[in-house]
């Protein structure tokens, strides 16, 4: 899965959180270019942190009660304290800036430390709400919704209209204050519009896609331009350009390698400046012609489809019955749905309640919904604890879990699965690795084997546990659809 | 202190009624309470080089940023009879940050960029009226070099060729020949010398070598312990 043609079709339920990266993989090098030219690069480290510390402070004023709660709304809650915090800090570093006390680094690191140390207090402060308050400051683009997209694109669109605009102002003040005073008047105003569209950016980014990512996107995508241009419409547009390409690799690398997309989108910037750095060695000539090898290769291998194959029919299977093993949970958490699961409300309304204080967990969704599947498709299906309850969850190796079949006296095929991670931080997607695996008892053979590693988008869930089951129907649905 | 706009004193260089482009009279300037330059009593009429000597760190960039308006004076009275667009002003190329990746054209064109507004685009004809500056200054072959690439000749006379960009009345160099080769010395000097002589513009420049001003000025301002010392003619 997850090919290019995949991920750019607007079809892809992650298109939009691919669309919201390349808005920001496009417009914040634009502003970062300036840090890096200015030599202010620890303030696009610093600002980010410092919305982050907004983000914090909001949800422990709302968790105090100080706050109204929003429900939904959290982000827009999260937005307010991020804009807030970001333009009070940038107004202070100013002030401190005009006053000239100490040195300009100095106040940058001291401002850095303390916004990350009251970013980890306010979570500490609000336990209620630690973790929704931290995947929000880890910044999950993958869950963006529609509308916030389109509050990006305003957000993000009017800051690009404006750097074009005001290029030729933001460039003279820049390089030649005393040039830009004596043309323009009063050089106040177009500093303090620069830094509040570098704000405006740094605070809505924060928010969306945390303050690791914005960091990387104002400054690498810079960074690796600056030693291939000698002109400077050259470096804001390949900047630019460098950003697209770090936000789209980025993304489809986090896809595709099940990696976070704030580290994957870092490393691939860094990568680029060295390789920017690299290429500024060579000969134009040499550079124009590597960098064409290198995107030919690129997309040739990013092109390909990858396909994977569905279960096997039964009459290949050449066993009378598969045993459905109890799926394994090698994950470090109990993976145990809310009591609000609207299947066990279900459930216990048509009677059929399991044992008391008995929760379901992902484990039996899985496995209930691979049943059914497989009956579906003509597999006569078997459960070993039927036969001996002593048979508990398979590993999914096969070594290990044809011993345990073997000493079960189980005869046919197994079809056995593990979870090694189930991450549902958000109603949005669940971040999955689960290993499957169908072998042949007698002669030990692995019929078929599959790892489903990705982030499972669950768009229409409206809490934890559905977007749970959401998850594992759309996991099912795959393996039987190749 | 007062800032005025008018002044009634006249250029003996340039006849009775010529009106100074710029008149400092009684100005003490510097920064904080502390001035770096007391009583400073000058004038400077159109079309003439009057060059300003002193050793580094005696007051020259600060007496510059005053007449630019880009500091106060601390007290006395500061004329300018010209805006301050027309001011045209070449730093010190080292004071450039180097990070900024220009052209030579690109540096030039910035002395258009207080006739073009904003969000247009940057009309042709400035791009081209920026190429005839550069040729003017006898570089119209680097304008696309980077400009931190060139020697530190070829960026005075880039700096000199973006003042001339402002269409300028007033012409205000701070230490054009720092750092310069002797040819590009000679080529600088002949450029003020025309541009003061041909098309009547004002130029003041500053220097610390005493021997180079004399040889170029028509005036010189001699800085000696914080005080203009010295204005006249050069002797022969």
């Amino acid at each position: 899965m997850s090919s290019f043609v995949e991920i750019v079709s607007p079809s892809y339920l992650l298109f939009p959180a691919l669309l919201g990266t390349m808005i920001m993989g496009l417009v914040c090098p634009l502003v970062g270019s300036y840090l890096v030219l200015r030599r202010t690069v620890f303030l696009g480290l610093t600002l980010p942190e410092i919305a982050a510390a907004g983000v914090s402070f909001t949800f422990w004023l709302q968790q105090t009660g100080f706050l109204p709660q929003l429900g939904e709304s959290e982000r827009g809650l999260g937005m307010i304290g991020s804009l807030a915090f970001t333009f009070l800090g940038m107004g202070l570093l100013g002030y401190l800036e005009q006053r000239g006390k100490g040195m300009a680094e100095g106040r940058l690191a001291a401002a850095y430390a303390l916004a990350g140390g009251l970013t980890i207090l306010f979570m500490v402060f609000n336990p209620a709400g630690q973790i929704e308050v931290l995947n929000l400051l880890k910044g999950e683009v993958i869950a963006l919704s529609q509308g916030e997209l389109k509050l990006l694109a305003v957000v993000f669109g009017a800051v690009f209209i404006a750097m074009l605009a005001f290029y030729r102002e933001f460039v003279l003040i820049s390089f030649d204050r005393d040039l830009a005073f004596l043309l323009k008047g009063r050089q106040v105003i177009w500093d303090v519009l620069l830094y509040l569209l570098a704000g405006l950016v740094i605070a809505f980014g924060v928010i969306l896609a945390g303050p690791l990512l914005i960091f990387g996107f104002l400054v690498l995508p810079a960074l690796a331009a600056r030693p291939l241009v000698r002109r400077m419409g050259a470096f804001f547009t390949l900047s630019s350009a460098l950003g697209l390409i770090m936000a789209f690799f980025g993304f489809y690398g986090s896809v595709r390698l099940d990696l976070p997309l704030g580290p994957t989108d870092v490393t691939l910037g860094c990568c680029l400046i060295f390789l920017a750095y690299g290429l500024s060695r060579l000969s134009a000539r040499l550079r124009a012609a590597l960098l064409a090898a290198l995107a030919i290769a690129l997309s040739a291998s990013a092109c390909a489809v990858r396909s994977e194959a569905p279960v096997p029919a039964p009459e290949t299977v050449q066993a009378e019955t598969v045993w459905l093993a109890r799926v394994k949970n090698s994950t470090a958490l109990p993976l145990i749905l809310p009591a609000n699961n609207p299947l066990r409300s279900l459930a216990e309304m048509a009677g059929k309640l399991p044992p008391e204080n008995y929760r379901q967990s992902v484990m039996d969704l899985l496995r209930r919904d691979l049943q059914a599947e497989l009956e579906r498709r003509g597999f006569h299906i078997a459960l070993p604890e039927d036969k001996d309850a002593r048979f508990t969850a398979f590993s999914s190796d096969r070594d290990n879990a044809l011993r345990v079949a073997r000493e079960g006296r189980l005869s046919g095929a197994l079809f056995v699965s593990e979870i090694f991670r189930w991450e549902g931080e958000s109603q949005k997607f669940v971040r999955a690795l689960v290993d499957f695996k169908l072998i042949r008892i007698a002669d030990g053979a692995l019929l078929w084997s599959r790892r489903i590693q990705r982030a499972v988008p669950t768009p229409s869930a409206t809490h934890l546990g559905q977007a749970s089951s959401d998850a594992v129907k759309a996991i099912v649905s795959e393996l039987f659809a190749g | 202190m007062k800032l005025q706009n008018q002044n009634d004193r006249t250029s003996p260089a340039a006849g009775a009624g010529a009106l100074p482009l710029v008149a400092l009279d009684n100005v003490s300037l510097g920064y904080g309470s502390a001035p770096v330059l007391r009583d400073v009593d000058l004038a400077i009429y159109p079309g003439e080089l009057v060059g300003l000597a002193g050793p580094n760190g005696s007051g020259k960039t600060t007496l510059f940023r005053t007449i630019l308006g880009l500091q106060p004076p601390l007290s006395g009275t500061l004329v300018r009879n010209c805006p301050l667009a027309n001011f045209g002003y070449v730093p010190q190329s080292a004071a450039l940050d180097s990070q900024f990746p220009l052209s030579a054209a690109e540096v030039v064109e910035m002395g258009a960029y207080g006739r073009v507004r904003s969000y247009r685009i940057f009309p042709g004809a400035e791009k081209r009226r920026a190429e005839e500056m550069l040729g003017q200054v006898g570089i119209g072959h680097l304008m696309k070099k980077s400009f931190f690439a060139l020697s530190g000749g070829q960026k005075q006379r880039v700096l000199i060729a973006r003042a001339l960009m402002v269409l300028p009345r007033i012409m205000v160099l701070d230490e054009p020949l720092s750092g310069v080769d002797e040819e590009s010395r000679r080529s600088i000097n002949d450029t003020l010398t025309r541009l003061a002589r041909e098309r009547g513009l004002a130029v003041f420049f500053s220097s610390h070598d005493l021997e180079m001003v004399q040889r170029v000025a028509d005036r010189i301002a001699r800085i000696q312990s914080g005080r203009i010392a010295l204005e006249g003619r050069p002797a022969a």
